[in-house]
């Protein structure tokens, strides 16, 4: 144990001050010397056969050094092959480039290399590309139907995926059952947006023939893996350094075709390569995310108690498998009962194949989980005209519950949802809210009140993935080094792109060496460093890469201790601690300096090792792995009120809180910040971000113009409660957070709405809520209670 | 780039002058980035949008993605860099950092200049406007609440600073 208390602490950032004062160093600001410009010419088609591209009069324009096409890149690369061994599951595969058809708008077919950016897209104007249109499948209706062109011709159909599954007896269930109730929830396709787009700048080495790949990438190693199977190179052969990076909730994780090209020319040309996507470019073919027709099917009795749950989820997942296209959904299906106690449950998943930009996942993939739930309680307690606050507490897990597995066999164990539900409950004053309701009603003014209780599956163990049938490894590892001068060196496998990582890594480290987090630097993101972790993803950076750091920061500690003991003459370090960067020593209860400092020690321990205990090997490092239970789970009640302009549509958020647990918390200050910044997304996607194509696939949200995000008008102020309970069995006691904000939105804000609009008879089911489409809810309707003058 | 269509163009950037040869085309983003070397001047979405390539044109913000070089000749530019340059950071650079006002720090040299510029016509602002005024500039990490918190504590030190 050490007197200081460093997990937990609400220290400011520690790099901050390079981003506020613009020294924050991202891709575009390294700078290569004599590197060249690559731009990708895409499709104007949603699909069609390539019948010919001629580059000839490209290749003489000035500044031109190369132009190729998915044939060169076809010798250069290995295709991506995503097929695992899962059931229901069909295996893809595509090239680099595409060769013989083009799949969606925006699907990169040419690649130019110039001298600059300006210089190669003026040469694009110079290629010319003839296609031959093929039909398109622009939504799940077409891609389903009988006649439906294939996305991929490789496929049966565009069903890419389909899985099923069945707990208990929900058959006998339904039979039993005083009412069925079947409740729809549509939701929109988005993108992540982030402000800095996609890019890379490639480095290839002849003389030692190595490629440096400078990215922003969450998941540095398994990038790292990807690159360099795909280039035929081995993973000693490349080096992958990511420089801080603006922004990624999801889009920076797969290896993108782009990105392998611009590799490949790196190493074809013998020259550096770099390439910067525009935000035309993001928005239509970086990658989108959701777009699911969700239904749900309730056996209920007439207390309001869920009986049996049935779920068919159908998702548009675009054109191309960047990752297994079950993933998302399956998530979804697998942890839709949340905090409720439902036994008897069954899913069915669509996953399908359209001619638009290929999905993935976003900050919480599995955003839509929580509206379902809490959307389908809601219809339950609309049809049995019950309470839903009551029939969620009829349904609600209690402590007494705990651990219980659910349906699917997750096992959720440390959450608290009565209690975020009670404490959220008070705080709003819901009885006050009713009268103020009741009364601007009468003035023509329409408020709601919006629950979501959450429960965010947050760190994936490797077991998770094994039983939900999904590839990967739920582990990260780290170092811990104390340098000979007894400064402290650390490095994780996971990528920050926003989450603070740099500050509360040093706090944990900090805490078991008993040193101030400001003499610990994290070292992240270059794949020579750091180890191989599984990187930045869902909500595991705290937990999983929390819990390896204090692992390792532990063994150091026991190591200087044991040292310090035989410098001190003791049998035994277990009356010494370190404080404020000394050994102490407890002497009749009191802790007293022993005369030592962690520099000591660590001089000792690199360049005097005579001195060490006999048979202990020199320096001060330590290197760990750790493998999180197969799930952890973050709880949450997230409420919210909403005033409905009913003449135009318009939603306005006019109060938000949410009561979390997400476990021991590293740095309140960030956490809460996470949970604004989650929520403001959910809030967002709810109400303004739409990716729209059209009927032929055409993408009509190509600019910030038409792809809209909430600026600082439309997010209302965050209230953030804190509840936190420690999760009994990660090393840290965290539990992992950041995409629940996401879940609890998206569905806090439709509970809101439909409060608010419920005088009118009408439900709102398809997001996002623009005021186009409350308006066509209401159009023609009244508000039934209201006088009629 | 394209020598033969470049031309001389001389640009005062934070009190500094810079020859330089570029094309009349050229961004002023791209030229502060890339001939000036100021590469805290971000550039995320080069339809003015944004907001992350704020600078201040003559004192006012002006989005540098949205003039070319040439057009700037004769202005005074102020780029994020002039902002805590002397060791000392600026009230809203400062009170960002206080209030856990930025993540991923790329939209935040945009907010820098904006809001130093508009505190300075603004001293009193109430919170919705502090809202309106930051509406021009997109984080898509935050949620704004923080940043929000963290203009009207820079307002507030800017008054007292004022005072005395």
């Amino acid at each position: 144990m050490t007197g200081t208390k460093a997990i937990g602490a609400a220290l400011p950032r520690k790099e901050d001050y390079r981003f506020v004062t613009g020294q924050g160093r991202y891709l575009d600001d390294i700078v290569v010397p004599g590197c060249l410009h690559a731009h990708f010419i895409r499709s104007p088609h949603a699909h069609a056969r390539i019948a010919s591209i001629d580059s000839a009069a490209a290749l003489k324009a000035e500044g031109v050094i190369s132009i190729v096409t998915g044939r060169e890149l076809e010798e250069w690369t290995t295709p991506v092959r995503m097929a695992p061994p899962i059931e229901g599951l069909q295996p893809v595969e595509f090239t680099t480039l595409p060769i013989d058809k083009v799949r969606f708008i925006g699907d990169p077919v040419v690649c130019i290399v110039a001298t600059d950016r300006y210089l190669a897209e003026d040469a694009a104007e110079l290629v010319t590309i003839d296609y031959v249109v093929l039909d398109p499948v622009p939504d799940l209706d077409r891609a389903l139907a009988v006649d439906a062109p294939l996305v991929d011709e490789s496929l049966t159909s565009n069903l890419v995926s389909r899985q099923s599954f069945t707990a208990g007896d929900p058959a006998r269930c339904f039979a039993e059952a005083d009412f069925i109730v079947e409740t729809s929830f549509n939701q929109h396709r988005q993108t992540h947006a982030p402000i800095e787009t996609r890019g890379c700048c490639a480095i290839w080495e002849q003389g030692r023939r190595h490629l440096t790949m400078h990215i922003g990438n969450q998941v540095p190693h398994p990038f790292r893996t990807q690159l360099a199977r795909r280039m035929r190179l081995t993973e000693s052969q490349v080096t992958v350094a990511c420089p801080d990076i603006g922004g990624a909730f999801g889009q920076k994780i797969a290896l993108y075709r782009e990105e392998l090209t611009v590799a490949a020319l790196a190493r074809h040309l013998r020259r550096p390569v770099r390439w910067r996507e525009d935000r035309n470019e993001n928005l239509i073919a970086a990658s989108h995310a959701r777009e699911d027709i969700a239904r749900t099917r309730a056996a209920v009795g007439k207390d309001g108690r869920i009986l049996a749950l049935e779920l068919e989820i159908v998702e548009d997942f675009g054109a191309y498998c960047f990752y297994p296209a079950n993933y998302l959904a399956r998530v979804v299906a697998m942890i839709l009962t949340g905090p409720y106690r439902i036994s008897d449950y069954a899913f069915e998943m669509k996953i399908v194949l359209t001619n638009k930009c290929g999905s993935g996942p976003m900050r919480a993939p599995m955003a839509i989980t929580s509206w379902i739930m809490d959307g389908t309680i809601e219809a339950i307690a609309r049809r049995l005209a019950l309470d839903p606050i009551e029939v969620r507490l009829t349904n609600m897990l209690r402590a007494a519950d705990l651990p219980y597995t659910m349906p699917t066999g997750l096992v959720v164990e440390d959450v608290t949802p009565r209690e975020t539900l009670h404490a959220a409950l008070e705080a709003f004053d819901i009885p006050g809210f009713r009268v103020r309701q009741q009364n601007d009603r009468a003035r023509g003014i329409y408020r709601g009140a919006g629950l979501c209780c959450v429960v965010e599956s947050t760190t994936y163990g490797s077991a998770f993935y094994k039983a939900a049938g999904i590839p990967g490894s739920g582990h990260e590892a780290g170092w811990v080094r104390i340098e000979p001068s007894g400064a402290v060196n650390a490095s994780v496998g996971l990528m920050a792109s926003g989450q603070g990582y740099e500050t509360t890594f040093a706090q944990v480290v900090a805490e078991p060496l008993g040193i101030d987090p400001n003499d610990v630097q994290i070292h992240l993101g270059n794949t020579d460093t750091a180890p191989y972790g599984m990187g930045s993803r869902g909500a595991r950076g705290g937990t999983a890469g929390g819990s390896v750091l204090l692992i390792a920061a532990q063994a150091l500690r026991d190591k200087v201790l044991t040292i310090a003991a035989t410098l001190l003459g003791l049998n035994t370090s277990g009356e010494l601690r370190l404080n404020a960067s000394r050994v102490e020593r407890r002497l009749g209860g009191v802790w007293t300096e022993a005369g030592l400092s962690l520099a000591d020690v660590a001089h000792v321990a690199y360049l005097d090792p005579l001195r060490l205990p006999s048979g202990m090997e020199p320096g001060l490092e330590a290197h760990r792995a750790y493998d999180p239970p197969p799930m952890t789970f973050s709880n949450g009640t997230h409420m919210c009120e909403v005033s409905v302009d009913v003449q135009t549509g318009k939603v306005t958020l006019e109060r938000y809180l949410v009561v979390d647990d997400c476990g021991t918390v590293l740095n309140p200050v960030i956490v809460r910040g996470q949970q604004q910044g989650a929520i403001a997304m959910g809030i967002s996607g709810v109400l303004l971000e739409e990716v729209i194509y059209d009927e032929n696939g055409q993408n009509r949200s190509g600019s910030f113009a038409d792809y809209l995000l909430a600026t600082a008008v439309e997010i209302p102020p965050i209230e953030v409660i804190s509840h936190h309970t420690p999760n009994q069995k990660t090393p840290t006691g965290s539990k992992g957070m950041s995409e629940g904000g996401v879940m609890g939105a998206i569905g806090a804000v439709p509970s809101a709405v439909n409060d608010a609009l419920a005088p009118f008879g009408v439900v709102a089911d398809h997001q996002p809520f623009t005021p186009m489409y409350i308006r066509s809810l209401l159009r023609g309707k009244k508000d039934q209670g209201a006088r009629n003058d | 780039m394209s020598d033969s269509n470049s031309i001389p163009i001389l640009l005062r950037v934070n009190g500094r002058t810079h020859r330089l040869f570029a094309e009349p085309r050229r961004l002023l983003s791209d030229v502060l980035r890339e001939d000036c070397g100021l590469t805290g001047t971000h550039v995320g979405c080069e339809h003015g949008v944004c907001g992350a390539c704020t600078i201040l044109v003559d004192g006012a913000p002006a989005r540098s993605c949205l003039l070319y070089a040439v057009q700037a000749q004769g202005n005074d530019i102020t780029t994020i860099e002039a902002f805590g340059a002397e060791g000392k950071l600026s009230p809203v650079q400062q009170a960002l950092h206080e209030e856990h006002g930025l993540q991923c720090g790329f939209c935040t040299p945009g907010i820098v200049v904006t809001m130093e510029a508009w505190l300075a016509e603004n001293a009193d602002p109430t919170e919705a406007e502090i809202r309106d005024a930051l509406s021009g500039n997109l984080c898509r990490c935050t949620g704004y609440h923080n940043i929000v918190a963290a203009i009207a504590k820079a307002a507030r030190r800017r008054r007292e600073e004022t005072v005395k």
